[in-house]
C-alpha cells in the first residue's frame, strides 16, 4: 500500500507548480519546501529499494563477476560479453522458450478457471457461497513454499497419496519434464485462482441486472450472454489480470526451485528465474546471471507497457 | 460501469506495485532456498533447520559464555556433529574465556554453497564454518577464509589426514582444516540377509547376486530395494566407474577433460543401471535425504551409505531405535575377491571466515575443535577423526569397522577450485536420474562431460 501512495504523492507537487505558474506574484512562485520533504521518505525507499539493484544489476552484467570478485577483488568491465555469451548459449533460449509455454499454459488456465469460479460464486446460495470463499481465501493465503511442500508430498514417487489414490505406486511425477510441468501448473494455478476469482467476482456484481433480463428477453443464450455482456463489460479487469497474471508467472521461481530438489532433471526442468538463480549464486558466475535477470526485467517491462497501453487506449474510447 | 473502471484501476495500482515489488520479489526468492532446503535434507536435522540456536531436541540454545569479551559466531552442518559435542567444546573455550560468547547455528548440507557465499561476503559473517572437502577449494581460492598456515603446527599439524589437508589447502596456503572424513560403506538388513541365506558379498558379482535375491525375497513389499539407488545419490554411483578404471574428469594439459563416456566409466555406469533396474526400489529421481525412513519401512535390503548414517536410522524422533540389532555394514567389494571398491571419501574442512571479527578468539575455538579430547569423540561414534593418531580408536558397530576398511581403499572428485560450481548445477544427479530412467548411458555421460568441461575450465 505503500507503493500506491506514493504514485498520489508524486501527482501532487506538479499540479500545485502548475497553479504557481499561473500566479500572479512571482514571490509566490519560489518553490515551497513543504511538498518535496513529503516526497523525500518514499523516493528515498523506492531509490534504496528498486533503484539501487537495478543499477547493481546493469552494472553486474557488463563486468566480469565471480566468487573472487564477491570476495573483494577487482572487477573488469568486459561491456557486452556476458549478454552475447547467454544469446549464443542454446540452454538460454531453451529455458527462454519453456518459461513463455509454461507462462502462457498458466495464465490461460488462471483466468479461465477464475471466471468460471467467478461466475460460480454469482450463482451460489449464501452459505455456500461463504464457504467457498472462505475456501478460496485459505488457498490464497498460504505461502508458496509451504504450498508446494505439501503439494510435492501428495505427488511423492513412494509415500504420496496421488499415487496410492490413482493405485500407481512408484509412478516418478517429476522425472518426466511433462509431468513435472503439470504438478508444477497445479500448484501455480491454484494459487493464482482465488484472486481472479475474487476480483471478478466484484466486477460480476455490477452488471446491471436489468440488462442481462433484457438480453435474455430478446431471445439471447446463456453463452451469448456471456460473450456479449459480460466478457466487454469486464474487459478491463480481464486484461489487468492477465498482464497480472504474466508477470506473475513469468517470474516463477519457488514452485520450480522446490519441486527439483524433491525430483526431476534440473537441466530439462529450468525456467528463467530459476536459470538466473542458478547460474548467478549456484556456479557464482554473477555476471552472466545479472544479464539473464536483464533480459528477464526488459521483457516483463515491455508486458507491462503493452497492457498499460492497451489500457489507457480502452478508457479513451 | 464505473465502478468497474474504479475495480480496474485499483488493480492498476496493484500491477505498478507488483511491478515495483520486483526488489521484495527477488530478495524472498533468494531467501528462498534457506527453508526450501528444509524438505530435502534429513529429518534428524530437520528440527534445526533454521539457523538459529536451538537444538535437535533440547529447547535450550547452545551458547556459551558472557559476551563482553566479544562473539563468536560457530556454523557446523547436518548431523554429523552431535549437540553434546559441541556443548563440550564451547564448555572447554569458556573455561579459558569466560567473556566470550560463543553462539552455535547448525546448518544443512542441502545449499549450503549457496549459502556460504552470501553468508561469508556479508558483514553479518559466521566466524567459523564447515565445509564440505568437496566445496573447500572454491572458498579457498575466493578468499573468503583466513589464512591459517602460521597456525598449522598448532592445529593438529603432521597429525592431520592427509587428503583433508589437501582439500584445505590452495596455492601452498593452509586454509581449511580437516575435521573428520568418512568413507561410504554399504548397510544392509542381518535379518533379511539371513532369511535368505545370503553371505556377505565379495565381490560386485555376489553383490548384484544378493540385491537381485533380496528383491525377489521379499516381492511382496512395496517399493522393496535389493540395493537401494535414488537416482541423485552421486556417490553411489561413483564406485562402479572408479572400480572399473573410469573417472569424472582428468587434467589434460592445462584444462580439464570430461572421462564419463570413456568406455571403462560407461561400463561403470551401465552396471549402475543395472543395479538400479534389476534391484532398486527407491524414486529414480529422489535424492538419500529419506533413505532412513525407508530403511526403517522395511523397504531396503541394502544401501550406500556414510558411516553415520546407522545414526540416524535409529534416531529417536523420526527414526526407528528398535532396527538397531539389524543393521551391518561392510565395504563395498571390488572385482575379485579380497578387494574393494574405491570408496568416496567424503569429509569436512572447518575454516575462518575472512570477515570474522575475532579472528584470534575463533583460532582458539578451532584448536579445541581440533582437539585430540574433541576428536576422540568421532572415534568414539565410528566417525574418522582429523587425526591419524586416532584412526586406531574407532571402535563401535560394524559401520565403524566397515569404515575403516573402505577409507584404504577411497577416492575424491577433481580437485579444482570450479568443482564447488559443478555440484551446484546438479551435473552428476542429472546425468544419473536420465540413466536411472533407462536412458543411453554414453550419451548421458556426453552431455555431463561438456557441462563439466565447461564449467572446470571457467
Amino acid at each position: 500500500m505503500a507503493q500506491s501512495s506514493t504514485l498520489e504523492m508524486e501527482n501532487s507537487p506538479s499540479m500545485e507548480r502548475t497553479e504557481h505558474v499561473d500566479g500572479i506574484t512571482p514571490r509566490r512562485r519560489r518553490v515551497q519546501p513543504l511538498p518535496y520533504l513529503l516526497l523525500v521518505p518514499a523516493t528515498a525507499a523506492l531509490v534504496l529499494m528498486l533503484g539501487y539493484p537495478i543499477v547493481r544489476l546493469l552494472t553486474l552484467s557488463l563486468q566480469e563477476f565471480g566468487l573472487k570478485q564477491q570476495f573483494g577483488a577487482a572487477a573488469d568491465w568486459v561491456g557486452l560479453r556476458n549478454f552475447r555469451e547467454i544469446l549464443h548459449d542454446p540452454e538460454f533460449w531453451a529455458v527462454l522458450r519453456r518459461t513463455i509455454a509454461f507462462c502462457a499454459v498458466n495464465v490461460v488456465l488462471t483466468i479461465s478457471l477464475g471466471m468460471a469460479v467467478a461466475l460460480l460464486l454469482q450463482r451460489l446460495g449464501k452459505g455456500m457461497r461463504l464457504m467457498t470463499m472462505i475456501g478460496l481465501m485459505l488457498a490464497w493465503s498460504m505461502p508458496a513454499l509451504t504450498s508446494t511442500v505439501i503439494w510435492q508430498w501428495i505427488f511423492d514417487t513412494q509415500y504420496g497419496i496421488a499415487n496410492w489414490v490413482l493405485g500407481r505406486q512408484g509412478q516418478s511425477w517429476l522425472s518426466n519434464p511433462l509431468t513435472f510441468y503439470f504438478v508444477a501448473t497445479i500448484i501455480v494455478v491454484w494459487m493464482g485462482i482465488p484472486f481472479v476469482a475474487f476480483t471478478l467476482y466484484a466486477g460480476l456484481t455490477q452488471i446491471p441486472e436489468e440488462r442481462m433480463e433484457a438480453a435474455a428477453i430478446d431471445g439471447a443464450g446463456a453463452w451469448q450472454r456471456f460473450r456479449d455482456i459480460v466478457v466487454p463489460a469486464l474487459k478491463p479487469i480481464l486484461l489487468i489480470l492477465t498482464s497480472l497474471s504474466v508477470l506473475w508467472d513469468f517470474r516463477v521461481f519457488t514452485q520450480v526451485y522446490v519441486l527439483q530438489r524433491a525430483g526431476g532433471i534440473t537441466r530439462d526442468t529450468n525456467v528463467l528465474g530459476v536459470y538466473a538463480y542458478r547460474i548467478s549464486i549456484g556456479a557464482n558466475q554473477f555476471d552472466k546471471g545479472a544479464a539473464v535477470a536483464i533480459v528477464m526485467v526488459g521483457i516483463t517491462l515491455l508486458v507491462t507497457v503493452f497492457y498499460l497501453r492497451s489500457m489507457t487506449r480502452q478508457e479513451e474510447l | 460501469m464505473r465502478i468497474i473502471r474504479v475495480a480496474a484501476g485499483l488493480a492498476a495500482l496493484t500491477m505498478a506495485m507488483a511491478a515495483c515489488g520486483d526488489d521484495s520479489k527477488s530478495s524472498s526468492a533468494t531467501n528462498a532456498p534457506a527453508p526450501a532446503a528444509t524438505t530435502a535434507a534429513p529429518a534428524a536435522t530437520d528440527a534445526a533447520a533454521t539457523p538459529t540456536t536451538v537444538a535437535d531436541t533440547t529447547p535450550a540454545p547452545i551458547v556459551g559464555g558472557t559476551g563482553e569479551g566479544g562473539e563468536l559466531r560457530l556454523w557446523l552442518n547436518g548431523g554429523d556433529t552431535p549437540d553434546d559435542f559441541v556443548k563440550f567444546a564451547i564448555g572447554e573455550f569458556n573455561k579459558t574465556h569466560p567473556d566470550v560468547k560463543v553462539t552455535f547455528e547448525r546448518q544443512q548440507w542441502t545449499g549450503i554453497v549457496e549459502k556460504l557465499t552470501t553468508a561469508l561476503s556479508s558483514s553479518d559473517s559466521p566466524d567459523i564454518i564447515e565445509l564440505g572437502n568437496t566445496q573447500a577449494q572454491a572458498f579457498e581460492a575466493a578468499g573468503a577464509l583466513e589464512d591459517l598456515t602460521a597456525q598449522k603446527a598448532a592445529l593438529g599439524g603432521d597429525d592431520l589426514l592427509q587428503s583433508l589437508v589437501e582439500a584445505g589447502t590452495y596455492n601452498g596456503k593452509f586454509y581449511g582444516v580437516p575435521y573428520y572424513a568418512g568413507a561410504r560403506v554399504v548397510l544392509y538388513r542381518k535379518d533379511l540377509f539371513e532369511k535368505s541365506g545370503i553371505a556377505i558379498p565379495t565381490t560386485i558379482d555376489e553383490l548384484m547376486a544378493a540385491a537381485t535375491k533380496l528383491k525377489a525375497d521379499n516381492a511382496s513389499t512395496p517399493n522393496f530395494s535389493g540395493m537401494y539407488l535414488p537416482g541423485k545419490n552421486w556417490f553411489a554411483a561413483l564406485p562402479f566407474i572408479w572400480v572399473n578404471g573410469g573417472d569424472i574428469a582428468v587434467q589434460d594439459g592445462g584444462s580439464w577433460k570430461g572421462v564419463l563416456d570413456s568406455d571403462q566409466a560407461v561400463q561403470g555406469l551401465t552396471e549402475y543401471q543395472k543395479f538400479v533396474e534389476q534391484t532398486s526400489g527407491a524414486p529414480k529421481d529422489g535424492d538419500d535425504s529419506k533413505d532412513y525412513l525407508a530403511f526403517c519401512n522395511g523397504e531396503v535390503g541394502m544401501m550406500p551409505a556414510p558411516g553415520w548414517k546407522p545414526g540416524q536410522i535409529i534416531n529417536k524422533d523420526d527414526g526407528c531405535p528398535a532396527m538397531e540389532a539389524n543393521i551391518g555394514a561392510f565395504a563395498m567389494p571390488g572385482l575379485t575377491t579380497g578387494t574393494t571398491s574405491p570408496a568416496f571419501l567424503g569429509g569436512s574442512n572447518l575454516a575462518v571466515s575472512a570477515k570474522s571479527k575475532n579472528p584470534e578468539l575463533a583460532n582458539e575455538l578451532l584448536k579445541i575443535l581440533v582437539s585430540k579430547d574433541y576428536q576422540k569423540q568421532f572415534a568414539d561414534q565410528g566417525t574418522v577423526p582429523a587425526l591419524k593418531s586416532l584412526l586406531g580408536d574407532i571402535t563401535g558397530s560394524d559401520a565403524a569397522t566397515a569404515q575403516a576398511k573402505a577409507a584404504q581403499n577411497s577416492r575424491f572428485v577433481p580437485s579444482s577450485e570450479n568443482w564447488a560450481a559443478v555440484e551446484a548445477s546438479n551435473i552428476l544427479p542429472d546425468m544419473l536420474v536420465a540413466i536411472s530412467g533407462g536412458a543411453d548411458v554414453k550419451t548421458e555421460a556426453a552431455k555431463a562431460d561438456a557441462a563439466i568441461e565447461q564449467i572446470l575450465n571457467g
